[in-house]
């Protein structure tokens, strides 16, 4: 589509000679600020040209967010999420700052239906976060672009950007709950209902917490959820799996270095531990009260072939990730 | 090394030494007689083994004392040695957080330097001339020696005698302890799980046998570990927690209000007597759930014994409402108006990274950075238990089955601090005993089940006899089965056993090689392997900071990063601004922003702070990883949190922290890249490298051609590690 692009320039060219009144298009984004749900200005070519005729300085800033429908399916993007992000950081903005509205406006602008304009900020790669500031008069060179490290926090990190670049402070992000204060209340309702018939329960004995398998289940699941290094995972939001560097369609399961782990690497060897601890419940507890010697004997014989198989899939894995190679320690030097 | 060890295995089943035991027969000892000889023989070489483990630091380097925090707490010890006690609780410390001073006696946990104060005062009275250095040395491996014994105990109590064998063994060469009391690692820990695991044994006593006397007994365990060290946390919730749960599976008897109470209401009293601690145990949230207990256990007990003076159902009924409702009314209205009112303190920061492990990260820099509070990835666990790992869900299971008042409690235990240990890499350390405790139950089952097996055709012998042989209802399962007494069966069992002795034998020789290799480095000293696999020493720190004490004036002041300040006050002997008790975050965040602004601007803030030298750590030439440029996006982070002037993208290019060519330009003026790199593009560290490359990023440097205004370079280490540098006086206006 390179080819538009000398005919919207001359469109611009030619309305720097027509003015429009600031005040106007001011109006006219501050309509559709309050219409949109979010906050969020749906931009294209037509409005976008009208603002940028405006003679700089313009009263107000503009964050433009580049989106592109097409690339939604693509989850290494994340566009739809980020597009949701950059949603909540303008309605929290504009919740934050009732008085700076309409001093900060906050854009998206779909590929499809206005290429001409990515064309103009010479934009060919998603995402893509502008900011245009009053005093820019050629969109490509005087907008600044949110580096992808802006992203990395989302919302909250595209606050920073906002701050560092614009005299405006964002605030505080205003994450929706993830469950409504109605859905909270029913709840709360439905649990305050249950309470007492569960207590005459509890009081007689009857409820599941009565049963000690149950505990035993807890127990273990813990345990697990420890060894497996879940936290891990959790605080430093791991990826269950990684793309090969080298090799793009393959994947990484086990991350080599002592330091990290990925997270399905870790459910892998948590449940290996798991398994072999609970055969030697197992078989000291339960396989000695089976009737039959030959079933005996075939699970005992399943279970340490199993046992042995694991505990030196364990070993292996560990020597190989740390890189340690244990070894037997004879004070023949030091 | 591993030899005590698998003596320790064997011993489970005492007859199963009978073989070999013509020798004790010859003295005419009858069989009780003979295991109490052999449990007590190996119970000796345990503790023998506990302690000569930890010697390998002595051994490798020199006796000497590691890291960071030991070396303010040895010279607190030398103070406390030199001055006495009430000099020491009155301390106020004006070399450290120049201008602010602290107050030594008020803020720190006196334990563990009184312990070994009175260990030398004793040594010395037995006319013993020893140096308090080997004490303050010796000090973490005498008290893990120690441990070995309170585990023995405890495995008896929850147990029987063989899981106490095996858990004093488990323990004594586990990693996951010796990580933290290796000789020289005089750190608070080192007598905290000792003090963390004798509490918790007591108060199994006491609520085992409902004595008075142990529970005093635990009160007094309690009031030692809060004096040293502050992870007596974990026990004011841990036991209320326990108490709770007793009560709600119906299990409270009179035993557990003895134990509990005295437990709680002395140990309160008693820990109020630590200034660090003072009135918290009545104000501040984390300690709310114990006088809940407390308080409700007095609500429980009465109520129980309103019902046994009426003896009508109906009117208890009516009575037991209103009693429960108004309790817990009142007891949340009282909650509600201290929190309200300022009276109890909210949840400190570190509680609430515990319960909200995503809490710190997104809050409180100061604790994320410190590598020690990192999430746990499975390999640490391999690492610091190998197969007590396995073992443990195994022993969870015997637990489960043979539930007892001691045996709920170690499950609790158990996998309270193996959560805890998942969230923080320190934490394991907490966890350590319970896994030990818990494995060993499983090995000890185990092993002496199968141990009955194999001896099944002489099962005349009476292995019901000793104490060492409650044979568990599972025993006797395994009885009924071996009545039959295939052959087949025995072989089995034989062969599983020696799995299970080479699975042990692997756990020897693991734990042996990790303490050798991994936790006997005391961090003061490094050590590298040369070209030719010969060992590099490189001592900088040491030479710096005696170079520091010879050639700068008594009253001058050091800035470096807060890691280094207690060794520079130590060793030094020279006033720090900032150091590793990291008390005031605004302080720290000073010198980070000092250390990421451009020089000018570092000028003017060091000049406000009458800094006269700041010291830099680098690893650029030796390939040392742990330097101040890799720990420099903590500064900026902490430094931003205070002064938002300070932003961590200034510093990244495209998210990535460079160094080199392609670096911010902000990263590549401010301070600590100037100190570090001062010099170093003359220099060339690696053969066929241009000059200016650094081994420990393994790039060649952005910013070759620095020039200093404000400051210039007084002592450079032999190595390079350690780099000061002398501010120039203002100019004359």
């Amino acid at each position: 589509a390179i080819h538009q692009f000398p005919a919207s320039a001359a469109v611009l060219f030619f309305c720097i000679f027509v003015p429009i009144s600031s005040g106007s298009v001011l109006s006219e984004l501050s309509a559709l600020q309050s219409q949109s749900p979010n906050g969020v200005i749906h931009l294209h070519d037509e409005l976008l040209r009208r603002i940028l005729s405006l003679p700089p300085p313009r009263p107000f800033h503009a964050l433009v967010f580049f989106d592109a429908q097409k690339l939604h399916s693509k989850p290494d993007l994340s566009l739809a999420t980020l597009r949701s992000e950059f949603a909540l950081l303008a309605s929290s903005f504009q919740l934050n700052n009732p008085n700076e509205k309409s001093q900060l406006f906050f854009f998206e602008i779909e590929f499809q239906e206005s290429q001409s304009s990515f064309q103009l900020f010479g934009v060919n790669s998603l995402p893509h976060v502008r900011l245009i500031p009053p005093s820019a008069s050629n969109p490509k060179t005087d907008s600044i672009p949110m580096d992808s490290s802006d992203f990395s926090r989302l919302a909250d990190s595209m606050a920073d950007f906002v701050a560092a670049k614009t005299k405006f402070s964002v605030g505080q992000i205003h994450r929706p709950p993830v469950i409504s204060k109605k859905q909270i209340a029913l709840i709360v309702a439905l649990i305050l209902i249950w309470i007492p018939f569960f207590l005459k329960k509890l009081i007689a004995g009857q409820t599941i917490l009565h049963k000690k398998w149950i505990w035993m289940a807890g127990a273990i699941f813990i345990y697990f959820f420890s060894v497996s290094g879940a936290m891990f995972n959790i605080i430093r939001k791991m990826p269950m799996v990684m793309g090969d560097r080298q090799n793009p369609g393959k994947m990484v399961f086990f991350y080599q270095g002592s330091g990290m782990q990925l997270g399905a690497e870790g459910f892998a060897i948590g449940f290996l531990y798991t398994i072999v601890g609970l055969f030697l419940g197992f078989f000291t507890h339960i396989l000695v009260a089976v009737k039959n010697r030959n079933v005996q004997r075939l699970v005992m014989m399943l279970g340490l072939f199993i046992s042995f198989w694991a505990v030196k899939k364990v070993i292996s894995l560990d020597n190989w990730k740390t890189g340690y190679g244990i070894h037997g320690y004879w004070p023949s030097s030091w | 090394r591993s030899d005590p060890m698998v003596a320790a295995k064997i011993s489970q089943s005492p007859v199963d030494l009978l073989g070999a035991s013509w020798f004790l027969k010859s003295f005419k000892l009858k069989t009780k007689q003979q295991e109490l000889l052999i449990r007590v023989s190996i119970l000796c070489l345990v503790y023998v083994l506990a302690f000569i483990v930890r010697l390998f630091s002595v051994l490798r380097y020199e006796s000497m004392i590691h890291e960071f925090d030991p070396y303010f707490n040895y010279r607190v010890t030398q103070f406390l040695i030199n001055n006495g006690f009430y000099e020491f609780w009155n301390w106020f410390d004006s070399e450290s957080w120049y201008p602010l001073g602290r107050i030594i006696g008020g803020t720190l946990y006196p334990g563990l330097m009184v312990t070994a104060a009175l260990i030398y005062w004793t040594l010395r009275f037995l006319r013993f001339s020893v140096h308090i250095r080997e004490v303050c040395v010796l000090t973490a491996p005498f008290f893990a020696a120690n441990t070995t014994l309170v585990a023995y105990f405890f495995g008896k109590e929850i147990w029987d005698s063989g899981a106490g064998l095996v858990a004093a063994a488990l323990i004594a060469i586990c990693p996951g302890y010796i990580s933290r009391s290796v000789a020289g690692s005089y750190d608070n820990e080192g007598v905290a799980i000792f003090a963390l695991l004798l509490t918790f044994y007591l108060f199994i006593k006491a609520v085992n046998t409902g004595s008075l006397a142990w529970s005093l007994g635990s009160a007094f365990g309690y009031f030692y570990m809060v004096s040293a060290w502050g992870g007596y946390v974990f026990i004011i919730n841990l036991i209320p927690l326990y108490v709770l749960v007793l009560l709600i599976t119906g299990r409270y008897s009179m035993r557990l209000y003895v134990a509990y109470n005295c437990m709680y209401v002395l140990g309160v009293l008693l820990a109020m007597q630590i200034r660090f601690v003072g009135f918290q145990h009545v104000q501040s949230g984390e300690h709310m759930a114990a006088m809940g207990t407390f308080f409700l256990m007095q609500v429980f007990y009465f109520l129980d014994w309103i019902k046994y003076l009426l003896d009508d159902p109906k009117k208890f009924h009516a009575f037991l409402r209103i009693g429960v409702t108004s309790a817990v009314i009142l007891g949340s209205v009282a909650l509600g108006l201290g929190t309200a009112s300022g009276y109890i303190s909210p949840w400190t920061g570190r509680f609430y990274s515990l319960l909200d492990p995503t809490y710190a990260k997104d809050h409180i820099p100061i604790i994320a950075s410190v590598s020690e509070h990192q999430p746990t990835a499975w390999s640490s666990f391999m690492f610091d238990y190998h197969v007590l790992l396995l073992f443990f869900p195994a022993g969870l299971y015997f637990c489960f089955k043979r539930l007892s008042d001691a045996t709920i409690f170690i499950v609790m235990y158990g996998l309270t601090s193996m959560y805890f240990a998942g969230v923080m890499v320190r934490l394991i350390l907490v966890a350590t005993p319970a896994v030990c405790l818990i494995s060993a139950v499983a090995v000890s089952a185990t092993i002496k089940n199968l141990s009955q097996l194999v001896r099944a055709k002489s099962k005349s012998v009476s292995v019901g006899s000793g104490k060492g042989a409650t044979s568990t209802k599972a025993s006797s399962k395994v009885s009924g089965a071996m009545d039959q007494s295939l052959p087949f069966q025995r072989n089995g069992a034989a062969a599983l056993l020696l799995g299970a002795f080479y699975l042990l034998s692997r756990y020897a020789i693991h734990c042996t090689w990790v303490t050798s290799e991994a936790y006997s480095s005391p961090s003061i000293v490094l050590a590298a392997r040369g070209p030719h696999g010969s060992r590099v020493i490189f001592d900088d720190y040491r030479e710096a900071y005696f170079w520091l004490r010879q050639n700068t004036p008594p009253d001058a002041k050091v800035m470096s990063w807060w890691d280094y300040g207690y060794q520079i006050t130590s060793m030094g002997n020279r006033t720090v601004i900032v150091d590793n008790n990291t008390w005031n975050n605004t302080h720290i965040a000073t010198v980070g922003r000092a250390m990421a602004s451009y020089e000018d601007e570092a000028y003017a803030i060091m000049r406000s702070l009458d800094v006269d030298y700041v010291l830099v750590v680098f690893g650029g030439v030796t390939g040392y990883s742990s330097d101040d440029i890799n720990k420099f996006l903590w500064m900026v982070r902490i430094g931003g949190g205070v002064y938002p002037v300070i932003k961590e993208s200034d510093y990244l290019v495209n998210g990535e922290f460079r160094v080199d060519r392609g670096g911010s330009p902000k990263m590549l003026n401010c301070l600590m890249y100037k100190l570090c790199y001062y010099r170093f593009g003359e220099l060339s560290t690696e053969y066929g490298k241009a000059g200016g490359f650094d081994r420990a990023r393994g790039v060649e440097i952005g910013n070759k051609d620095i020039k200093l205004e404000y400051l210039e370079e007084a002592f450079t280490t032999s190595n390079w590690i350690v780099r000061i540098y002398k501010l120039k006086p203002p100019n004359n206006r």
